[in-house]
């Protein structure tokens, strides 16, 4: 028997003749890919930000700008406010719904089309987005006018959609679905047996919760919530489409920058990009930390 | 005296009949196994033990305590899943201090019981790992010092070895079996491997379709089947159609060969169709002159089993498999051959319907 298989497999054994392998081909769409979107384009930003615009010589006038100006510093400030609310509020309602669509014995193609409609959402952005939202929320908008008609109008209580809260609104409605997109794995990869093990050596539910099931998708909700500060701290035509620039947003600063009517500093306006950068890289390390984390947990 | 007893047990499910007519009594310090084929009810029924389920009718009681409708959560019952059971969050140590946790025990009662737990499972120096940095066989045996941290009145496993390779299956079998009677725990185990059934129990529990077939020792349960289910299922088993030709002098037919049993046909009469059932070890080729059961076969094929050859043949139009121990000297006939075959009276197994 053994002489057998030895035989059979012999000539797999002999070492394979020396061929030049083409199997680097197979990867150069992706490092065509990471040059052309994501090195070439940071590193414009990088050189520029320490280029003086008019000389092109080193300087650090652009970087010293950002932390001169009030004006600058209240838009970083504006769009980490945004951010920082939509993530978190996006998240604990995502969160809240998928764990209601997984759990809660929703049947199964109500669940698909749940995430389906996630998937549409998340993507849902920009000019579309905002005229979606002006035709439901402006003082003449659908949902306003049927409140209107109820003798309620929001617009006299101190609403309005074209404000810090009104693009809250708008940036919610496509943070929620990337939470529930990116969190139902990590709420399908709680087991059962967890809860049962747990039940079993006498917790109760909120004991489960408190020791177990939250402690494990923790570093999941975290990371997510972070993904979607930078998804709404790198948003830009959907305010520029609602309020047209009346709200100062780190993006909407930078491209009238660019554009150079308002200020009108390119390097100023490619510091600015890299203090964005920096704020980006920063969060998607901690993503990817988190990350790390629960996947070795779910596996 | 009776520590666990389920009576009268049934569990139905919309629709189907997961357990049916499900009665037990096991014994304190007993170790008792459900053996049975995959969807017999073997999991519903320990689920019922340890409150994951409610039986539909029937009573479960621990020291006449009856618990039929307790929560999980207000028994003192530990369960071992089949795997990835262990909280992953959580190093071996607070796994193992879990229940202790819940029930407010203090720091360091609960650091006592869990060197104490850690010791048992030989793994003192694990206390400090997470569960992914252990081999399955080691998260297993944390998964058994988990659930008997909290001094559970009996433990369940549910097909615990199943997820791992079969070298570690059956060195953590015996480890299991000698922890348990360490302790003189009442245990419950799953299994649907016959071999661990009869190799761990103290009684064995066949279950088929949601019933109980035979209860007993594994002796009992291997040596004397007592329906044709017991009889396949457990080790291997050559099963005919048979006819009873003298109920008084226990004579059968088998395809126009006549066999002799040891078992009782009062109740049967001269035409009844029975299986009878005999195991490949118990027959022998003939090697003196012999009055009884002289049963000319065929041999169709011979396979090496290791320490055992298998040597299959026909009887009549009916296939039977014979065992014989391996040695160098053994003189075999050839494949195609002719030869006779004997095994004692008690051999030869008069099954129920
Ligand atoms: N929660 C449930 N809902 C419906 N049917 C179930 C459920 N649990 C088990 N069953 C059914 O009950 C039968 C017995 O299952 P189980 O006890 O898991 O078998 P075993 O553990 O012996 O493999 C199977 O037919 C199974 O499909
Ligand atoms: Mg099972």
């Amino acid at each position: 028997m053994t002489a057998l298989d030895e035989k059979r497999d012999a000539p797999l054994a002999r070492p394979a003749p020396h061929k030049m392998s083409w199997a680097w081909l197979g990867v150069m769409p992706f490092f065509l890919f990471a040059f052309l979107f994501l090195i070439y384009p940071s590193s414009t930003i990088v050189v520029r930000s320490f280029q003086d615009s008019v000389t092109h010589g080193f300087t650090l006038k652009n970087i010293l700008a950002l932390f001169d100006n009030h004006y600058i510093l209240g838009a970083y400030w504006i769009s980490i406010e945004i951010s920082l609310l939509t993530s978190v509020g996006g998240g604990i309602f995502g969160f809240l719904l998928a764990y209601a669509a997984i759990r809660g014995g929703l049947p199964s193609f109500m669940r698909s089309s749940l995430m389906t409609f996630c998937g549409v959402a998340s993507n849902f952005a920009g000019v579309p987005l905002a005229f979606a939202f002006i035709a439901l929320l402006s003082p003449t908008g659908l949902l306003i006018s049927w409140l209107r008609a109820l003798g309620y109008n929001p617009y006299f209580h101190g609403f309005t959609l074209y404000t810090f809260w009104g693009l809250s609104i708008v940036y919610m409605y496509f943070q929620f679905p990337l939470m529930v997109l990116i969190i139902a794995p990590a709420i399908d990869g709680l087991r059962r047996e967890w809860l049962e093990a747990s039940e079993n050596l006498g917790a109760s539910s909120f004991q489960y919760w408190r020791y177990v099931a939250l402690p494990i998708l923790l570093p999941s909700i975290m990371g997510t919530m972070i993904l979607l500060f930078g998804n709404s701290f790198g948003a830009f035509a959907t305010a520029q489409a609602l309020t047209g620039g009346q709200i100062n947003l780190v993006t909407i600063v930078i491209g009238s920058q660019l554009r150079g009517d308002a200020l009108g500093d390119p390097g100023l306006g490619y510091a600015m990009a890299l203090g964005m950068v920096v704020v980006m890289a920063l969060a998607i390390t901690g993503y990817t930390v988190l990350q790390r984390r629960t996947e070795r947990w779910l596996r | 005296m009776t520590h666990l007893t389920l009576s009268n047990i049934c569990k139905q499910f919309a629709g189907t009949t997961a357990v049916e007519d499900f009665n037990l009594e096991v014994e304190k310090g007993e170790f008792v196994s459900f053996l049975g084929p995959s969807g017999c009810g073997k999991t519903t029924t320990l689920r019922m033990i340890a409150g994951f389920e409610v039986p539909t009718t029937g009573k479960v009681t621990i020291d006449d305590t009856d618990i039929t409708y307790q929560a999980p959560n207000q028994r003192n019952v530990g369960m071992v899943f089949q795997a990835y059971a262990l909280f992953p969050n959580m190093t071996v140590a607070q796994n193992i201090g879990y229940g202790l946790r819940i029930r407010k025990e203090s720091k360091t009662a609960i650091k006592e019981r869990v060197t104490e737990m850690l010791a048992l499972i030989h793994l003192e120096k694990k206390g400090n790992s997470y569960p992914h940095q252990l081999s399955g066989g080691q998260q297993q045996r944390v998964a058994l010092a988990r659930a008997l941290a909290i001094r559970p009145q009996v433990l369940l496993l549910d097909e615990p070895l199943s997820a791992l390779d079969a070298k570690i299956r059956v060195s953590l079998r015996a480890e299991i079996r000698a922890i348990q009677k360490k302790l003189g725990i009442t245990a419950i185990y799953v299994t649907h491997d016959q071999e661990e059934a009869l190799s761990i129990s103290d009684r064995i529990v066949v279950m088929y379709e949601g019933r109980i077939e035979q209860v007993g020792t594994p002796f009992e349960i291997y040596n004397f089947p007592q329906t044709a289910f017991v009889a396949s299922f457990v080790g291997t088993l050559n099963t005919a159609p048979a006819e009873v030709v003298d109920p008084a002098k226990h004579l059968l037919k088998i395809d126009g060969v006549q066999l002799e049993s040891a078992e009782m046909l009062e109740d049967k009469h001269a035409g009844d169709k029975v299986t009878i059932a005999i195991r490949p070890e118990r027959f022998n080729f003939i090697a003196q002159e012999r009055k009884a059961n002289i049963l000319d076969c065929q041999i169709e094929n011979i396979t090496f089993l290791g320490s055992v050859v298998r040597i299959q043949l026909l009887i009549g139009s009916n296939r039977f498999y014979m065992d014989t121990f391996n040695n160098p000297f053994l003189e075999l006939p050839k494949i195609g051959d002719k030869a006779q075959i004997t095994c004692s009276r008690e051999a030869v197994l008069v099954l129920k319907a």
